[in-house]
């Protein structure tokens, strides 16, 4: 009975143990004669099982026409279906959340003491349709990246499949005609406000402070604050990664295997979900979220006390210089008057 | 049902590429994709193997799972095929597949790919047996003649087999009874010691 026991038991440990010492080279035959057995080398090789890769000769030439098996690709299949798509679907709803959250506890953040009326100039026409140009590209790229991550498990079940399918093909289209766009005004942002997004004296207490929402009271700012800075260095630096990466996938010319393709998604897509995730916090603060925010980026003018309460720093150099434009002034600017016509509010606005 | 199956014998293959030519022939496959192709391992190297490799018709298709829009699906048969009307060419099967059999068309402007295509296992696609959109789209339908694909049925050394799994099995199985050489070569004959 023990012995029956200790065999048994024998018998689920060596499984194990074979399986732990690794797949053998060579086996024995019974006789004692040894016996290479260059078969299941070969297709072990082949099967890329001990992390060599063997590649062989086609006369199809093609990219990676050599391999005979590219295990990595199921790897990344799985990524792609188990983690991105899941997990960014999971972040995309999550900022969601988060957001409505803030917006219920703290509701729109108010100018202390009100909107006075009296404006100064943040942004030039050319840095908001530079601004602009970028939004409603990433917002274009956005929704069509995330309709051929997330529509199979999200659209195609509504929509059945010839309608998605449509979707799908113009969201692809779509996708790779504007990504070089996105690169083009991501270049275009990079000149026009990096000089202004170096860090400076006082970001890091920004930081400590959570940029106003640990305690009361707002946080000492320049033109741009720390968040706000950081926010523009991951734009520029996620987006160039984005882009590149896009540039790779979307040409597949130039011989690219594809594991660098496999790579190039995923970067792609982790970027993107980054990017996305961040922006909606983003669109928020510059909306909803503070009073007087989106004033800037619609009109290239804010109120005097919103800048004194948020960039207070900018907001005494504009003080000192006696930047400000008075309320008759700006609706004049604003072609707001009878009379005045919108071509020469523009005119006037430069 | 029948679970149709690719087998390549490695011992058998003499690398002629008359399945690769045969296939692009009796498809009428697009210029510059090639639903076959024959790779040679350890080339001009003692223990040189050749095989003939295009979609094997995973039973669990990563291109299936991986497809944005899930064009693909298996027939009665075990055969995968595509839906080139709902494909929308993203090329994540192409990457997916470990055989590489799905392959971008590769004749449009800035190199803006088409719908892809792969190996049907002669079985045409969803459109009605035979019809020349069919023939257009993805090829010959032998299977609906009751003929196996081209590829493995004019194999000179009848290396490349095709057919019902259980067959095919039963084949192989006698090919290595009669073939003879040490039973713990798992199938591939070597004559190579120490």
């Amino acid at each position: 009975m023990r012995i029956q026991t200790l065999l048994l038991l024998f018998c689920l440990v060596l499984p194990q143990l074979s399986s732990a010492a690794g797949p053998p080279k060579s086996q024995d035959s019974p006789q004692g004669v040894s016996s290479i057995n260059p078969g299941a080398d070969l297709w072990r090789e082949v099967r890329q099982r001990d992390g060599e890769i063997l590649e062989g000769i086609s006369q199809v030439k093609s990219v990676d026409s050599g391999f005979l098996i590219n295990a990595r690709g199921d790897e990344w299949a799985r990524f792609r279906i188990t983690k991105l798509s899941s997990y960014g679907g999971i972040a995309i709803a999550a900022i969601f959340v988060i957001v409505t959250l803030l917006y219920v506890v703290r509701g729109k953040i108010p100018i202390e003491g009100g909107l006075s009326g009296r404006m100064v100039r943040r942004f030039t026409d050319y840095e908001r349709i530079v601004h602009w140009t970028l939004a409603i590209v990433f917002l274009f790229l956005a929704i069509t990246g995330l309709i051929l991550l997330l529509g199979k498990s999200l659209l195609l079940p509504i929509l059945g499949k010839e309608v998605f399918s449509l979707f799908a093909s113009a969201s692809k289209e779509g996708h790779n005609l504007f990504g070089p766009l996105f690169l083009v005004s991501l270049i275009m942002m990079f000149l026009s406000f990096a000089r202004r997004n170096i860090y400076e004296n006082g970001d890091l207490t920004w930081l400590l402070k959570g940029g106003g929402l640990i305690g009361k009271g707002h946080v000492s700012g320049g033109f741009f604050n720390m968040g706000e800075k950081t926010w523009y260095w991951m734009v520029i630096l996620i987006g160039f990664v984005i882009a590149i990466s896009g540039l790779i996938l979307v040409s597949p010319f130039f011989g690219q295997g594809r594991w660098i393709m496999e790579l190039s998604h995923v970067v792609h897509t982790i970027g993107a979900l980054i990017l996305m995730t961040v922006s909606v916090g983003h669109m928020y603060l510059g909306s909803i979220g503070s009073e007087g925010a989106l004033e800037g980026m619609k009109s290239g003018y804010v109120d005097i006390n919103w800048a004194d309460a948020h960039h207070d720093r900018w907001g005494k150099v504009c003080h000192d210089e006696n930047l400000i434009v008075s309320a008759e002034d700006y609706a004049r600017l604003q072609g707001r008057k009878p009379g005045d016509t919108g071509e020469l509010a523009t005119e006037q606005g430069k | 049902m029948a679970r149709m199956k690719f087998y390549c014998d490695a011992e058998r293959c003499i690398e002629c590429n008359a399945c690769v030519t045969a296939c692009k022939n009796e498809n009428d496959i697009p210029w510059g994709v090639n639903r076959r192709r024959v790779v040679t391992i350890k080339d001009g190297e003692q223990g040189e193997r050749s095989l003939s490799v295009a979609c094997m018709h995973c039973s669990d298709a990563p291109c299936a799972a991986v497809c944005p829009v899930d064009c693909f699906y298996t027939t009665g048969d075990g055969i995968v095929l595509h839906d080139k009307d709902i494909c929308i060419g993203c090329g994540y099967c192409f990457y997916a597949c470990p055989f590489g059999a799905p392959q971008f068309p590769k004749d449009a402007a800035f190199a803006s790919r088409g719908k892809m295509d792969k190996c049907t296992f002669c079985a045409g696609g969803p459109e009605e047996d035979n019809s020349s959109d069919e023939f257009k789209k993805y090829g010959r339908n032998r299977i609906s003649e009751g003929k196996l694909p081209l590829c493995a049925e004019m194999c000179s050394t009848k290396a490349l087999l095709a057919g019902d799994a259980d067959v095919i099995s039963d084949i192989y199985r006698k090919r290595i009874v009669n073939r003879g050489g040490s039973a713990f070569n798992w199938g591939v004959s070597s004559n190579i010691k120490g």
